[in-house]
């Protein structure tokens, strides 16, 4: 039974996850971020299996009706090794990708830039609603709006404040759209890009290795070889 | 009636920003009518959003009628201070003018009789009366504006601050802006506006106020505020007087910042 | 050259043209000033004008719009974009929303036409020269006052060389100073060539750069002439617009009965 060890999580951890983390000077942020991230599922692997591990014999502690296992206990860190690791990997690419980096580099291999529009507007929407709103809740602050009272004067004050943002942007639709259309926006094809993130050979290179290397080892666990790694 | 001071007001932005107003001393008494000039940057609207707590001086104080403004909330200073903002789209939420209006002078806690005659003139004073049940957004984008000053004027606050109020208008609705500003002036309240418009400001108000990167440069009349002898501190900050001040300086006629006092001293009679 | 032929508008859904039989022509190395009341059709026009009414705007376009002799209506929106550039009144809407940067910002236009790296950036070099913002070039667009937003997309409109540009009054968010750095702009792009077209409050303004104006009034053309004659014009007033301080002050000298030395020194002071 079991999963399959430690070791395997560990190294792809510390080389896929740890070394790149340090080398971008991240490692605290990765570290909190992603532990973060793996607790609510890490938790509770931990709680199910150190208890309720079908055929584990080896007792470690009893808590009342509950019994804890050292098999148990084996197989939960080997599958908060798992989480950690994909919480890690995620967690190292967002913080190390500028959204428009990603989405500029896309555009360059091929997307439509009116996609590529969509998806970087999107991105930006959010801090502009957010200054709106500001702006708005201080307009009707300024007449009188209560927001620092009891919890009915404030939800009174959600229509005053989520019509302006909500009634404004829909307002601005049209405007922004004709502006994009004056500024060529439909024009079919592709167009010139000032920028896009470099790419090395090297780069190249480690992304190849990465992707054949998925269909390798699913190959070499199949046929029983990499048994050392659990 | 309120009189308002600002006591050695020092402003910076949140997180080590730019200072945006630099020990700024400033006493306007009640029912006087101001003007805040200045380029775009130098603390003009930062200023008035002092008036009503929207911003904390981050050294100095602020004081109504002597007491320092720093423990009330903003709602509470609304009904001192009623501030029109420059965009209106950014406080129009309202399915009808009417509702629109009323929002105001009813945090204020106005009702019934008093609430209705408030709206009413107010409609009445920005010529939106016709308009009473249309959506404010099939207005014309400077008719909301006219709204806008309308909802906040409906308030009834000793003191009406306006932020840019004839930005976009035609002729009409600068006269419509005045009249208001008349009006309000009229009824003894205290009226601060910030403008571009050195004609609108040298015709409708009784002090102009000049800022330059945070600082107070000029507090006079429009007949000094715009004479030769500062000419200079306003070129400084890339403000030209009103064409009326510039021929009467060149005729020697003293200050005449308007067509009227131009004409005035033109006239038969007057020295000059 | 853009030509209109009498040109009647709706938009759709309305009960009333917002333009009936409108012909003008805007002519190379022109600037065409376009004045009237709010909602007079200045909008509508300059919307006609670019192409986006009535391609994105929507609505019914009887009458002809021609570039150059060759009639518009089959050409597309971004085939339009390269040959007239248009910018609004209010910036917020006209930015992207998708630049990091106000260098990114102005290149937008070239970027979509696909127009060579190179000259790309030579393009955004100098739009940003020509409004003196190149210290903006590396601040994020979206946290830029309303007054350097608008310089941002005037700059925007620059980048894409444009032989016609069409704006709506582009001026009505600045201050001064960034009021007359648009006029010389523009004034600039006349000189070598461009057809420029420029709705506008500001009489003044006008003054200074156009050599012809037209003047709407409910959707009509009901003026149409050299820059100075219009402006002196005294059906201007009737129809909503404020004219310049000169005409204005010299109208007001008149109708004051001012004794003929008194206008005599007047004359002299406004001429000198």
């Amino acid at each position: 039974m079991g999963v399959g060890g430690v070791i395997g999580p560990a190294l792809l951890i510390g080389a896929g996850v740890v070394a790149p983390a340090l080398a971008a000077g991240l490692l605290p942020r990765v570290a909190r971020t992603a532990t973060l991230m793996s607790l609510p599922l890490g938790i509770s692997a931990l709680l199910v299996n150190l208890f309720l591990l079908p055929g584990a014999t080896e007792v470690l502690f009893r808590i009342g009706p509950l019994t804890a296992t050292v098999e148990g206990l084996r197989f939960a860190v080997e599958i908060l090794l798992r989480i950690l690791a994909i919480t890690g990997a995620i967690t190292l690419f967002y913080l190390t990708t500028a959204p428009a980096a990603l989405v500029l580099d896309l555009e360059r291999r091929g997307v439509s830039p009116r996609v590529a529009f969509v998806a970087l507007a999107s991105v930006q929407t959010v801090p502009a609603m957010v200054e709106r709103a500001v702006t708005i809740t201080a307009a009707q602050r300024a007449r009188g709006l209560d927001t620092e009272g009891s919890i009915w004067r404030r939800l009174r004050g959600v229509l005053p404040l989520a019509g302006p943002v909500l009634l404004g942007s829909i307002a601005e639709v049209e405007e922004r759209t004709m502006a994009l259309e004056a500024r060529g926006f439909t024009r079919p094809g592709s167009r010139t890009l000032l920028w896009w993130p470099p790419d090395s050979t090297l780069q190249r290179l480690a992304r190849w290795l990465l992707v054949l290397a998925v269909p390798l080892v699913i190959v070499a666990r199949a046929l029983g070889w990499l048994g050392w790694l659990g | 009636m309120t009189d308002l001071t600002l006591d050695a007001v020092t402003y910076r932005y949140p997180h080590g920003g730019a200072l945006a107003l630099d020990g700024i001393h400033l006493r306007i008494p009640a029912g006087q009518r101001v003007a805040l000039v200045g380029q775009n940057g130098s603390g003009k609207t930062t200023l008035v959003r002092h008036l009503n707590g929207l911003l904390r001086p981050t050294s100095g104080r602020v004081l109504h009628d002597g007491d320092d403004v720093a423990g009330r909330t903003v709602a509470q200073l609304a009904r001192s201070v009623g501030l029109a903002f420059q965009d209106p789209d950014r406080q129009i939420f309202a399915a009808s003018v009417r509702s629109e209006v009323e929002f105001g002078p009813r945090n204020l806690g106005m009702r019934g009789g008093a609430l209705r005659a408030a709206v009413d003139g107010a409609l009445a004073g920005v010529g939106l009366e016709a308009e009473a049940g249309t959506n404010p957004y099939d207005l014309g984008a400077s008719r909301r504006k006219l709204l806008a000053l309308a909802s906040v004027q409906a308030m009834g606050t000793p003191v009406l601050v306006l932020d840019e109020p004839t930005t976009g208008q035609d002729m009409r609705g600068v006269e419509i802006v005045r009249r208001v500003i008349e009006a309000a002036h009229a009824a003894g309240r205290t009226v601060i506006a910030i403008s571009h418009d050195m004609e609108f400001v040298a015709g409708a108000f009784d002090r102009v106020v000049v800022l330059r990167a945070g600082k107070v440069i000029l507090d006079r009349t429009p007949a000094s505020v715009f004479g030769e002898a500062a000419w200079d501190a306003l070129r400084s900050t890339y403000l030209e007087p009103p064409l009326s001040a510039v021929i009467g300086s060149k005729l020697g006629l003293g200050g005449t910042p308007t067509d009227g006092a131009l004409l005035a001293a033109l006239a038969p009679g007057s020295p000059g | 050259m853009l030509t209109f032929e009498l040109v009647t508008y709706r938009y759709a859904g309305a009960s009333q043209p917002s333009l009936r039989d409108v012909s003008l022509e805007l002519r190379e190395g022109e600037v065409l000033g376009l004045v009237g009341a709010s909602e007079a059709g200045k909008t509508t026009l300059c919307l006609v004008a670019s192409g986006l009414a009535p391609r994105t705007a929507g609505g019914t376009l009887t009458g002809r719009v021609l570039l150059d002799g060759e009639d518009t209506a089959p050409l597309a929106m971004h085939e339009l974009a390269g040959r007239i550039g248009i910018a609004f009144a209010s910036p917020a809407t006209q930015l992207s929303g998708v630049a990091a940067t106000v260098y990114e910002e102005v290149a937008f236009g070239p970027m979509n036409l696909g127009v060579p790296r190179r000259e790309l950036i030579a393009r955004t070099d100098e739009a940003l020269a020509a409004l003196q913002i190149e210290p903006l070039a590396d601040r994020d667009p979206a946290q830029l006052s309303g007054g350097q937003q608008q310089l941002v997309a005037i700059a925007g409109l620059l980048a894409l060389r444009p032989a016609h540009l069409v704006l709506d009054e582009p001026t009505a968010q600045l201050d001064p100073a960034g009021t007359e750095m648009v006029a010389a702009a523009l004034a600039g792009l006349a000189a070598n060539g461009a057809s420029i077209l420029v709705a506008e409050q500001k009489t003044d303004l006008l003054a200074g750069i156009c050599s012809r104006i037209v003047a709407l009034d409910g959707g009509r053309a009901v003026l149409d002439g050299l820059a100075a004659e219009i402006l002196a014009d005294p059906r201007l007033a009737d129809l909503g617009v404020a004219p310049p301080a000169a005409v204005r002050l010299r109208r007001a000298a008149a109708d004051a009965d001012l004794p003929p030395a008194a206008l005599a020194r007047l004359e002299g002071a406004l001429a000198g």
